[in-house]
């Protein structure tokens, strides 16, 4: 009987395919407390066969850069993708790189000249959806279904569903229980798509991203612990669903298939908010022209060093900006210093920033010199911003958890020995797990 | 404009939102004459309804029309120009196209490369000034030159040429969060005009019952689900209901369009970005 069915590349024998599960913002200690707690138990099927550790995740810790990174197995002075924003060269307007900037081939586009297939399903800063011998629709920030879909059958497929793009963040600003439905509804309707493209399309890579736990993560990240919080029972009630969607996507997959789970940076408590251009302020590194600037379009030349979101300083160097006042010769001393004052920086008494890195320490490439000037890592609690409209250092705003660079999750069903795990070297993982040699990554594979 | 006055003016009704922006456009005839006065008509269902605004009041007070400026971007949507030829016949309207033909004469179609050595002086002072240092660059509506030569310069050439010192544009301030900031005259440099904005205060919403209160034509786009109109290529329909049943209250109006970048950047805000 089996004989009639066509034969899918891959489907007999379990070689020559992977499927990719990632939960955007899931620590890994998180899962381990879930765990332990029973509430995974799926997960905890999943740890006896397998290996389950933390990761660590891009710099800056950002989706973009850290889903960029994976994609491509390289570094963001390879792949381009620093951030979510950057300025038009030679100009202080604001741009949005979106997979246009992409530098480097993805997984998909590599596995796809090897003539293997995938489907990419919610990977965010895919979007505008590029063509590829497979299936993707693009995640986060992805603005139209159609554009953000290829091939053209999918859109139809999604279009048909209702299939959201994402939580409307808008209605998730208005009140928890508005919030609690998005994430709830966006939530089943990926897991559709998921599951439909897993069963029905042709694939060797298949790679579903869950966008959901992020959005939960920044805006109830306080419901988790406080027990008296009206969406207490959503949050721990969804871990459950997620767990009963890896059981799921593990059993169509099969003990023979690796099967990887991985997320693009941990979360933890916002203690408070440090505005750095505030700071920068202060210190008289940073002037505006106008009491409430609406962009660094407003910053006035003398200035000498911005930060564009989440920490990524850059110096206002006569070389790299229509107006630059910071000279050659003065560079140098210029970024010294500012890792100096950056690392005593105090707020109420407490340190607030745990690294600072000179571009060169982090980044090499083509694209080495659109590279931040130096990027700081913060200390534990402390969500580390670029808004330019600030006039106090720190502050309280609207999310409850942020972004840290430690603590990602990665899950394979192998035995990994490797400590010290990067997001980086899940590319060349996969790549190797589906026998593609010959790529120069920035990563190792773990297998 | 402080924040309540703002939100008065978008709860008054219809008719005396309509008296308002008469108001403003007799005001600004007043100052400025019609002779040195364009209306910038996209043949969109806001622009439309601002040059039938127009016509109403320059009838009143017995003036003549002014012209009205149409940019053609080079991607404009048939259904466009079937609205415009169809008005400008029936409203006797002057209608200038504004058009720089020195870069679409080099592409025959949405795509193509034009060389920056190929075009003429102004155009690659323009280019210079936005520091871009490629040989060539896309002729389509998203790339960053393209938009800038066909749009902005095709409309500041239009102005130089036509020593135009006002401005009359349809923009609203529901349309998106970037235009709270705006105001019914403000000035403009490069070159120095007045913009006159005398429909800011109407929603959406109100738009569609102005259109069909009084009977004005409207492009065909909206009946087929398109809520707001750019260029061919880059705009979507949001549904495949007209325009006016959508449920224009929460959802955004110019969410069909391409790459919006307030909409990206109010994406951006709500997980704590910008």
């Amino acid at each position: 009987m089996l004989g009639f069915f066509k034969k899918k590349p891959g489907h007999k024998d379990g070689k020559d395919r992977v499927v990719v599960l990632g939960i955007d913002g899931v620590p890994c200690s998180l899962l381990k407390r879930f765990i332990e707690r029973g509430m995974m138990p799926n997960l905890s099927a999943l740890v006896q066969k397998g290996t389950l550790t933390d990761m660590t995740a891009s710099i800056p810790e950002v989706s973009s850069t850290s889903w960029s990174t994976f994609m491509t197995g390289v570094n963001p002075g390879r792949h381009g993708i620093y951030g979510f924003t950057e300025l038009r060269k030679g100009t202080y307007k604001w741009r949005f790189p979106n997979s246009d900037d992409l530098r480097s081939s993805t997984l998909w586009d590599i596995a796809g000249r090897h003539g293997r297939k995938s489907v990419i399903i919610n990977i965010p800063s895919t979007y505008p959806a590029r063509e590829l011998n497979g299936i993707l629709t693009a995640g986060f920030v992805a603005l139209d279904l159609k554009k953000a879909t290829y091939p053209e059958s999918a859109y139809e497929y999604l279009k048909g569903i209702g299939y959201k793009m994402d939580v409307d963040t808008r209605k998730a600003r208005e009140s928890a229980e508005a919030l609690a439905g998005e994430i709830d509804s966006a939530f089943e309707i990926r897991k559709k798509a998921i599951l439909h493209f897993f069963d029905t399309a042709e694939w060797n890579l298949f790679i579903g991203v869950i966008t959901e736990t992020d959005r939960l993560h920044h805006y109830l990240w306080n419901a988790l612990d406080d027990e008296g919080h009206p969406q207490h029972g959503f949050f721990l009630d969804f871990y459950k669903r997620l767990d009963g969607f890896i059981g799921e996507m593990y059993e169509r997959t099969g003990d023979g298939v690796p099967f990887i789970i991985l997320s693009d940076h941990g979360f933890t408590t916002i203690k408070k908010e440090i505005y750095l251009n505030a700071w920068l302020k202060e210190k008289g590194y940073l002037k505006f022209g106008k009491d409430s600037p609406e962009s660094l379009e407003d910053m006035l030349a003398e200035s000498r060093v911005f930060v564009l979101d989440p920490a990524r300083f850059y110096i206002h160097t006569k070389e790299r900006y229509p107006e630059g006042s910071v000279g050659p010769d003065e560079y140098e001393g210029l970024r010294r210093k500012l890792k100096d004052e950056l690392l005593a920086l105090e707020v109420d008494g407490e340190k607030v920033v745990k690294s600072v890195f000179f571009r060169e320490e982090i980044y090499s490439g083509d694209l080495f010199d659109d590279a931040p000037d130096l990027v700081a890592l913060p200390c534990e609690g402390y969500d580390l911003k670029g808004s330019i409209n600030k006039d106090r250092i720190a502050g309280k705003g609207f999310l409850t958890g942020g972004h840290t660079r430690e603590d990602a999750v990665f899950y394979i069903n192998r035995r990994v020995s490797r400590k010290d795990i990067n997001i980086v070297d899940a590319g060349p993982t996969i790549m190797s797990l589906l026998d593609i040699s010959g790529n120069s990554f920035d990563g190792g594979s773990l297998v | 404009m402080a924040q309540d006055e703002r939100e008065k003016l978008m709860e008054l009704s219809l008719e005396e939102k309509i008296d308002h922006s008469k108001k403003i456009i007799k005001e600004a005839i007043d100052k400025f004459g019609t002779e040195k006065m364009a209306v910038a008509w996209t043949g969109g269902k806001d622009s439309t309804t601002m040059v039938w605004l127009f016509r109403e009041t320059c009838r009143e007070l017995g003036v003549p029309m002014p012209r009205c400026m149409f940019i053609d971007e080079g991607y404009v949507f048939d259904e466009i120009w079937d609205i415009v030829n169809r008005l400008k016949k029936e409203w006797d309207l002057n209608v200038a196209i504004a058009k720089n033909t020195d870069v679409s004469d080099k592409a025959e179609k949405v795509g193509d490369m034009i060389r920056v050595a190929d075009l003429n002086e102004r155009n690659r002072r323009e280019i210079a000034k936005l520091e871009y240092e490629e040989d060539a660059f896309p002729f389509e509506p998203e790339s960053f030159v393209g938009n800038h030569l066909m749009k902005t310069v095709a409309m500041n050439v239009f102005l130089e040429d036509n020593g135009i010192k006002a401005l009359s544009t349809a923009i609203r301030w529901d349309e998106q969060e970037a235009r709270v900031e705006e105001t019914f005259f403000s000035s403009r440099e490069n070159p120095p005009h007045t913009r006159i904005q005398p429909i800011l205060h109407f929603k959406e919403r109100d738009i569609w019952n102005f259109i069909f209160k009084y009977d004005i034509p409207f492009c065909v786009l909206y009946k087929e689900g398109y809520r707001s109109l750019g260029a061919k290529g880059s705009t979507v329909k949001m549904a495949d209901i007209p325009a006016w049943e959508q449920d224009l209250e929460n959802t955004y109006e110019r969410a069909g369009r391409g790459q919006s970048k307030e909409e990206i950047m109010g994406k951006l805000r709500d997980l704590g970005y910008m």
